[in-house]
């Protein structure tokens, strides 16, 4: 993988523990979270249905849909309460210097 | 030790109790009776994303036969006539026979009808399941003028749907507001609002007289002397519990079956989750029946556990949801219960919501907003009420401030 692949988020401080910001990239978007042991990106969007994670919340390593409660693991994507079913997109995060990166396919 | 399970009625909270028990019992025979001829599946969409084209029938399932099979978990398609608790036997109307040693009954609710003349008893439609959706769905398709009786969730849901299917939709509604048996007015009012803007006639207040075939089409007689002509009627007027095959049982039924906060009904062995069950809540201190996605899921899987033996308390908060539109409504707890009430935020586009409070607790919330807006704090809403926590009304009813600091660690 290229280094060109690891694009900035922003500074570590912007965003707040146990919460998470919405990143834009070329008509994608993401979810970029700090939890207690670090920093995770998800795509931006639920499977469930098109709404933006964004606004879920955040508890442990978990994001919960605002629509309809879907649940994720934030760590791996995995699906954990209906109606979300079809597991949520990771992304590898990296931080240097205060800058959080994140590596798109 | 192997027992026979048998769950009555295919629909969520039967499924949900079917995988529960396998995971807590390995050994027993598990079997779902379910009356229509497809896996558990969900029936929010019927009402907005299948009348849309949006999706399709084979996304609606939760589960695929697969993951039945590997679960050992039987699914058959018949209809129960008769049943014998004493003796454990529940009769098909096939002649086939089916012993149990644990039943959990989830028929869930049924469509309650409007008293009509026999000669129209086929030309009012009613939206539960598959069969009706794609009925609607394939008749709309050539119809223009569209009345709905009935301005609750499912009136208004399929109402949104027409609407963004270029139908002239007219909602006729009874009471004096929208959604006015679980939704504060002030809510219904915004949404009220948001259908009138996209062209929706909302009609309030009205009683139909009389309907009358004309010319392949309908005149809808109000109590007002005035007349709604119309091309096609669907009626969304609530709905009642599937009990009628236990009515003339030892049953306890009241408003559904009664049941415990363990799932369990006045007769052994015998269990009832979902719709259906008239159920204690620890919690509130009082019997309450639902119908919700959330619930029906949650109730099975309490009820799978209580009938493999793991002993469990359901404490569940309520919590259900509609989308009409670009709103998303949801609403938490109980919201007839309070002293107090909170408002946060004025904007819809931002999300409102109303706070239920009694001795500075919360019993229950409902908000409403463009899609996304009042779900995070709608959701910390039913921790708060859960944890019965004393709460800050100036944060609660501060947009600016985020609920989150309300829950204590």
């Amino acid at each position: 993988m290229s280094e060109e692949n690891w694009i900035e988020v922003g500074s570590t401080d912007s965003i707040e523990e146990e919460d998470l910001i919405r990143f834009d990239h070329q008509d994608k978007t993401f979810c970029v979270y700090r939890l207690t042991d670090g920093f995770y990106a998800t795509d931006g969007i639920c499977t469930h249905e098109s709404v933006h994670l964004e606004d879920g919340l955040v508890m442990d390593d978990e994001i919960e849909c605002p629509m309809h409660q879907g649940i994720f693991n934030i760590k791996s994507g995995e699906a954990l309460s209906p109606p979300a079913c079809e597991d949520l997109k990771t992304y590898p995060v990296k931080v240097d210097n205060d800058k959080i990166f994140i590596k798109i396919d | 030790m192997k027992n026979n399970i048998i769950i009555l009625g295919g629909g969520q909270a039967g499924i949900y109790a079917a995988r529960e028990i396998r995971q807590n019992d390995s050994k027993s025979n598990i079997k779902i009776l379910g009356e229509e001829n497809l896996l558990p599946y969900e029936r929010p969409p019927l009402s907005k994303d299948f009348l849309l084209d949006k999706k399709k029938e084979e996304d609606l399932c939760f589960h695929s036969s697969d993951v039945l099979n590997n679960e050992n978990i039987e699914f058959e398609n018949i209809s129960i006539n008769k049943v014998d608790f004493e003796n454990k036997k529940l009769f098909a109307k096939n002649g086939d026979v089916y012993s149990y040693d644990s039943l959990l009954i989830s028929t869930g609710s049924e469509n309650k009808k409007l008293s009509l003349d026999n000669n129209l008893k086929n030309d009012v439609y009613y939206l539960r399941n598959l069969e009706e959706a794609k009925k609607i769905k394939e008749i709309v398709s050539n119809k223009n003028k569209i009345t709905i009786i009935g301005g609750g969730f499912i009136g208004l849901e399929i109402a949104s749907s027409l609407s963004q299917l270029q139908k002239k939709v007219i909602v006729i509604e009874i009471g004096n507001q929208l959604m006015g048996r679980t939704i504060p007015k002030k809510i219904a009012d915004l949404v009220q609002n948001t259908h009138i803007e996209h062209g929706n006639e909302i009609i309030l207040n009205k009683q139909i007289e009389k309907i009358t075939k004309k010319n392949g089409n309908y005149e809808i007689l109000l109590n007002d002397n005035s007349i709604i002509e119309t091309d096609f009627i669907i009626a969304g007027i609530g709905s009642t519990p599937t009990v009628k095959l236990f009515e003339n049982t030892n049953l306890k039924l009241d408003n559904g079956i009664v049941t415990n906060q363990f799932c369990e009904t006045s007769i052994k062995d015998v269990y009832a989750a979902g719709d259906v069950s008239n159920f204690y809540h620890p919690f509130y201190e009082r019997n309450m029946r639902l119908e919700s996605y959330q619930h029906a899921q949650n109730h099975g899987i309490c009820a799978g556990k209580n009938i493999a033996g793991v002993k469990t308390e359901y404490t569940s908060i309520p919590w259900m949801w509609s989308d009409q539109f670009n709103l998303n409504l949801q609403l938490t707890g109980i919201c007839d219960e309070y002293d107090e009430i909170i408002e946060r935020g004025d904007d819809i586009n931002n999300g409102v919501i109303y706070f239920f409070l009694k001795n500075n607790k919360i019993r229950g919330a409902c908000g409403v907003g463009t899609i996304g807006k009042v779900g995070r704090d709608i959701r910390i809403t039913s921790k708060l009420t859960e944890k019965d926590t004393i709460v800050d009304k100036q944060i609660l009813s501060d947009q600016n401030q985020k609920l989150n600091k309300l829950i204590q660690k």
